[in-house]
């Protein structure tokens, strides 16, 4: 315990520094906006600010600071687009809409966005209390986690892919598939060899990171959005009735249950904020059913999906910092920039380097405080940007992904490639395949055929130490029934 | 032929691609136990078979874009961007670029070119000198001084 704290302190010492500070300001401030835009998330939006990162030689603990604050800024952003115009601006906004657009409409919109942001600072300041006192445990018993036990908890990971997705199961293990194999390309750090470059020089060198989640994400992202004509008319704020002081005690036990649900949800790998959000929302609705009016402008139905949005956006983070293991794809792609800083996050994260992991903790702190008063007052200003019209917008986000690639790389092969993977996003996403095992896939594909050489090393080549400890039997037992689930036929209703 | 159906096929090419190119990887000496060419192959298994998977169940069409000519015009735009950005310079390349986006997006002409400029200023400004991150000078080489 006195631990946890001395270290906790060391971390304010880092993000207290006043260059951190205001990075995490400026993400706060990035993140709240990229939120409220609809088609561009926080997944791009740290995929975009990367290469700055890299190219402005910031430290590691510091790009970790600015890109999280972006991360966990969007959650707070979702909520504007959903309430005022009904439609999210982030996939796990969209329960927000069911009772927040209501509200608007009954000019109690102002109400609602104080109480979403409310909600959102609770769930995650809460969520953020969790994470400081359960990082390090679940590191320590990861520690002891051999190469074999890594490769099944990574399997056991990608596994979930197909069963948490929603989609078709077999697209999101292609896609995952896909990933390992992107990443595979270059020169094999293991054997030195060569690998599906097709002989070229430029891909020698492996795919870079940013150039895939820029070409994903981005690129695909606005080819998505040209081809429909955006109709969006933003609702006023509204001069109603403001957010009254026992509107707030009414909603504490629902923000509470919430950021326990959001928090679980979020450490497991797979499952995301936007199934914490949905199933916040549904538990407050059964819970409330004789004195609720769930649908129709109910504060309750507002504050319990933004709670656990936010909650679950934390504990995303647990395993991502603790483990190595990123549980969405935002938190891959975290993953991605601290592995292109040479920093492996996982269990020895928290000693190798205590100013990363707790400098990113303790400025998660300040960064929630920062949005909760950044969002309060200035609402309004971030509403403004939804008048911003499509055609002054992405072609300015077009130009900054290939600005962005480009300063990176100084290569223009790299823009073609990007624009390749944009493509293949876009015609991935019209064709439901999901995009994030992709990522993840990139990510964990490396680490996961490291641990596998390093076991096959160890046992000399025999298979069956994969299953050597009882650790891993349970997480191939566990990978299989991830597998087998959502293969077996069943009633649609 | 659903939609599904057709990404099943190409899943399993790619696949076979894959693996056709895993086997080729040779090392002389041995140095570990699982080599270059387990893993790859192993992977380009699972994803062809995931490939097989989407051959079997009925999928629902593909969903034609609203307005059909935009999705290849902007790829065409972006290609030309990737190709003429080091020979024409950030500066010019990016007014076209964005100029052109705008058009595709539904902007009339002269919005569209102010966009295109407003743009491709404030990106140089925000990398080539708040940032000092170099982008190519191309035809206007020298114009800004050093």
């Amino acid at each position: 315990m006195m631990e946890t704290f001395a270290a906790l302190g060391g971390g304010f010492a880092v993000a207290l520094q006043p260059q951190n500070m205001m990075l995490a300001f400026l993400g706060c401030i990035i993140g709240t906006a990229i939120g409220v835009l609809p088609g561009i998330g926080p997944l791009n939006a740290i995929a975009l600010l990367l290469p700055f990162c890299l190219a402005l030689r910031l430290p590691p603990e510091s790009a970790l600071i600015l890109l999280a604050a972006v991360y966990y800024g969007s959650g707070y952003g979702g909520r504007i687009t959903a309430i005022l115009l009904n439609m999210p601006g982030e996939p796990s906004a969209v329960l927000t809409t069911l009772d927040g657009h209501p509200l608007a409409k009954q000019g109690r919109g102002g109400a609602a966005l104080a109480i979403s942001g409310i909600g959102s600072f609770v769930g995650a300041t809460i969520s953020v209390v969790l994470m400081t006192f359960l990082s390090v445990p679940l590191a320590r018993v990861a520690v002891a986690f051999s190469p074999a036990d890594y490769v099944a908890l990574i399997a056991f990971a990608l596994s979930l892919l197909g069963a948490v997705g929603g989609g078709s199961a077999p697209k999101a293990w292609a896609a995952g598939c896909l990933g390992i194999l992107l990443a595979m390309v270059g020169i094999d750090s293991g054997t030195g060899v060569e690998r599906f470059t097709g002989g070229s020089m430029e891909l020698l060198g492996g795919l870079d990171f940013t150039v895939l989640a820029i070409g994903l994400f981005a690129i695909g992202e606005i080819l998505l959005l040209i081809e429909t004509r955006i109709r969006a008319q933003a609702a006023k704020i509204g001069g109603g009735q403001r957010l009254a002081f026992r509107e707030i005690v009414f909603c504490i036990p629902a923000m509470f249950r919430a950021t326990g649900i959001g928090f679980v949800i979020g450490v497991l790998p797979g499952a995301g904020a936007s199934v914490a959000s949905a199933l916040s929302y549904t538990a407050e609705k059964r819970i409330n059913e004789s004195n609720g009016k769930f649908g129709q402008g109910d504060m309750r139905g507002v504050a319990a999906p933004e709670t656990a949005d936010n909650a679950a956006q934390i504990g995303n983070l647990v395993p991502m910092l603790s483990l190595g293991i990123p549980g969405s794809g935002t938190t891959a792609v975290l993953l991605g920039a601290l592995l292109m800083y040479n920093i492996t996050p996982g269990p020895l994260l928290f000693e190798q380097r205590p100013d990363v992991a707790w400098g990113l903790i303790a400025s998660m702190y300040i960064g929630n405080c920062m949005l909760l008063l950044l969002n309060l007052p200035l609402v309004g200003v971030f509403a403004r940007l939804l008048t911003v019209p499509a055609w002054v917008l992405y072609p300015g986000v077009l130009a900054l992904s290939f600005a962005g690639v480009y300063a990176a790389s100084n290569s223009a092969f790299d823009l073609l490639l990007a624009i390749g993977f944009g493509v293949m996003g876009w015609l991935f996403r019209k064709l439901d395949v999901p995009l994030v095992p992709i990522v993840l896939g990139f990510v964990l594909g490396r680490m996961l055929e490291d641990n596998l050489r390093r076991a096959m090393s160890l046992s000399d080549g025999d298979v069956m130490a994969l299953l050597g400890s009882p650790v891993s039997i349970l997480l191939w037992v566990m990978t299989a029934a991830a597998i087998l689930w959502p293969l077996l036929p069943r009633r649609r209703p | 032929m659903t939609a599904d159906r057709v990404l099943g096929l190409v899943l399993i090419a790619f696949a076979a691609l894959a693996l056709w190119s895993a086997q080729s990887l040779v090392v002389a000496f041995a140095a570990d136990p699982l080599g270059p060419r387990a893993f790859p192959s192993t992977v380009a298994l699972i994803m062809g078979g995931c490939g097989a998977m989407l051959l079997i169940p009925r999928g629902a069409g593909f969903a034609w874009p609203e307005r059909m000519a935009s999705p290849p015009l902007l790829i065409v735009v972006m290609a030309g961007y990737a190709l003429l950005l080091v020979p024409l310079g950030f500066l010019v390349a990016t007014v076209l670029l964005a100029s052109a986006v705008a058009l595709l997006f539904g902007a009339r002409p002269l919005p569209a070119l102010l966009t295109g400029i407003i743009t491709s200023a404030a990106l140089w400004a925000l990398f080539d000198r708040l940032l000092d991150l170099p982008l190519p000078q191309g035809v206007i080489q020298g114009f800004f001084g050093a």
